[in-house]
């Protein structure tokens, strides 16, 4: 973190330090970040794990997730930077080789994750027009993003809040499905507390975390609220509240869409399901056309896909834009397009790393390879994250103390410990549970490395700053 | 009259401000104001490509920005209208055309980008967007062709 104050900033009087980011903003992009990843993607998968009462894997995973969104929110509040975890742990460790690591892994995560996400698109897609091949479909998803990307359109707050509210809006529909079936009386209760021990996992604990493990995915994002940190108006108030109460409002939906998915439709069937919030739609328990509702639903959904893996897209050109200008990886990453002033290399890149993902993935999937591409790289995601949620724990307890000041928000010390032993508990059940998830891993975090050497044996020092060669005239 | 030199670190916006000066009155002119936005949804908040050699912060945009705006604003030194340097966050077009209202502004000056097909095509220039809803006239400078290119 070179920093030379050759440029001093503008005085007081002549600046306007105009931020744009409310804390109603932030709960919107906090919420909408977080429910567009997972629940309707994976809700089949923990279903299938824990039975139905598969509810509380959401309320315990989504409970350490806000315990992290806790100490993330302490770390904002000291650090206003756009870095996030990377920051913070140059921070307390100043480390390079450490924080190098940590920021490839979180570019991994967040690659995986467009990918988990972009076959979720393509599997509620389907729904509406079955013709074209799912990897296709996919892939077609990820270009227009990163097309819009580039365009530079993202930057509607407004729009966000939209989608947030679509988001919302379909999962309501599933809890009036839910609320409608219990007022007809048809609901048996008993199903709420049934946990399937007869499956992969022979205790109830253990069912318990397999659940928990699988909904993770639908946990995170809120890590992503870091990007916005320097733009946030009193980011003292707005990060605890927005944060950690976008977390709450968040596991609260999951928790009373789990009990309405379980109560309508049996586990069984939600857990063979591509889809599975569609099948609590098709049960034909509102008095609409099921064919409309079945349309309408997965549009939805996929406008709540849409929300969350536009963030990832947006997240990683602008991860590696920040090693590039670090001189960590190749300094074309730092390059910017002069009219549209987006990282076109980066994005681009990361959009050639994702298809990969999901051309490999449907490849091996295809060769009898066994995997469910989704919980696969949804799998990869939630390793790669645990860590670094476990890290940013670790971190947030050992700068305490340290850059302190009264605006700092903090977060409680017994609940981090909380926090930080279930990540690990998480963590260790992920990778005995799905070894083979490590490899994909190590492929991604290999990309980096790569990256890291083309500098390392190609690159010039500083190539970061260099500018791109556009002649003013005159 | 109040100018708004709107910049998004390019050097574009840099040959902007150039142009203004080669051929405006200063002393019709009482102050300039130097704007830059920087985007928090974007990829990359804000770039600075003014600032050679300059490194800020890879977390800190706003710094970016600050550095860009200082940069601009050095095109004016000593020119006679008093020079203000402000930076604003959130949506580039909406915040210029702001700025002009709130500073009651009588010129905007603002960068495009090329004549090629990406500006032809791609909806959402920021210069196109200005040039539409500002409340007073806008200088849009655009580079000057410099190779044929083919078409």
């Amino acid at each position: 973190m070179a920093h030379t104050a050759a440029d001093p900033r503008p005085d007081e009087e002549d600046s306007e330090l105009k931020r744009s980011i409310t804390g109603r903003l932030l709960f919107f992009y906090t919420l909408g970040d977080v429910l567009g990843s997972g629940i309707y993607v994976l809700i089949g998968l923990v279903a299938a794990a824990v039975g139905g009462a598969f509810w509380i894997a959401f309320a315990l995973g989504v409970s350490v997730a806000a315990i992290t969104g806790a100490a993330y929110a302490e770390l904002v509040t000291k650090y206003p930077q756009a870095a996030g975890a990377s920051l913070y742990v140059n921070k307390a460790f100043g480390s390079r080789p450490l924080t190098f690591l940590v920021t490839v892994s979180f570019l991994a995560a967040s690659m995986a994750a467009s990918g988990s996400l972009a076959v979720g698109f393509a599997s509620y897609f389907e729904t509406l027009w079955s013709a074209p091949p799912a990897l296709l479909v996919s892939l077609a998803f990820l270009a227009l993003l990163v097309v819009v990307n580039f365009i530079g359109i993202t930057e509607s707050v407004w729009m966000n809040m939209v989608m947030t509210f679509v988001e919302v809006a379909g999962l309501l529909i599933v809890l009036v499905i839910g609320i409608v079936h219990i007022a007809e009386g048809n609901a048996d209760f008993g199903v709420l507390t049934q946990i399937d021990t007869s499956g992969d996992f022979g205790s109830p604990a253990l069912a318990v975390l397999a659940g928990i493990s699988f909904s993770f995915f639908a946990m995170t994002g809120f890590e992503n609220t870091a990007n916005v940190a320097e733009e946030t108006i009193d980011p003292h108030k707005a990060f605890p509240r927005s944060l950690v109460g976008g977390m709450i409002v968040a596991g609260l939906v999951y928790v009373l869409v789990s009990m309405a998915a379980a109560l309508t439709v049996p586990p069984d069937t939600l857990a063979e399901s591509d889809a599975a919030l569609l099948e609590v739609v098709k049960a034909g328990i509102l008095p609409f056309s099921t064919d409309l509702m079945t349309t309408l639903f997965s549009v939805i959904a996929l406008i709540a896909i849409t929300n969350t893996t536009l963030v990832t897209v947006v997240t990683q050109p602008r991860v590696l834009y920040g090693m590039a200008r670090e001189d960590v990886v190749p300094g074309v990453f730092a390059k910017i397009h002069p009219t549209r002033r987006s990282p076109w290399v980066g994005l681009l890149f990361s959009g050639f790393v994702v298809g990969s993902l999901l051309v490999i993935g449907t490849l091996v999937t295809e060769a009898g390879g066994g995997i469910d591409l989704v919980g696969r790289l949804a799998t990869v995601t939630v390793v790669l994250l645990l860590a670094i949620y476990a890290l940013v724990i670790v971190t947030c307890l050992k700068l305490r103390g340290q850059d302190e000041h009264d605006r700092v928000f903090h977060a409680s010390t017994p609940l981090l410990v909380l926090g930080l032993l279930g990540n690990l508990a998480i963590l260790y059940f992920t990778v005995v549970d799905d070894p083979h998830s490590l490899i994909w891993c190590a492929g991604l975090l290999g990309v980096g490395l790569v990256l890291f050497l083309a500098e390392y044996f190609l690159g010039s020092k500083g190539t970061g700053s260099r500018t791109p060669d556009v002649e003013p005239h005159h | 009259m109040h100018v708004i030199v709107a910049t998004d670190g390019s050097r574009q916006s840099l040959a902007a401000a150039k142009h203004l000066k080669s051929f405006a009155d200063p002393t019709k002119i009482t102050d300039v104001s130097v704007v830059a936005v920087i985007r928090p949804l974007a990829s990359v908040a804000f770039a600075d490509d003014l600032s050679e050699g300059e490194k800020w912060p890879a977390g800190s945009f706003r710094e970016a920005a600050e550095s860009a705006v200082a940069a601009i604003a050095a095109v004016f030194d000593g020119w006679g209208p008093k020079v203000h340097k402000r930076v604003r966050s959130g949506s580039a077009a909406n915040e210029i055309i702001k700025a002009a209202k709130q500073y009651d502004a009588g010129l905007v000056v603002v960068a495009a980008g090329g004549r090629g097909l990406s500006d032809a095509v791609l909806i959402g220039s920021t210069a196109q967007r200005v040039q539409h809803y500002a409340p007073c006239p806008v200088l849009v400078v655009r580079p000057a062709p410099r190779k044929p290119r083919k078409r």
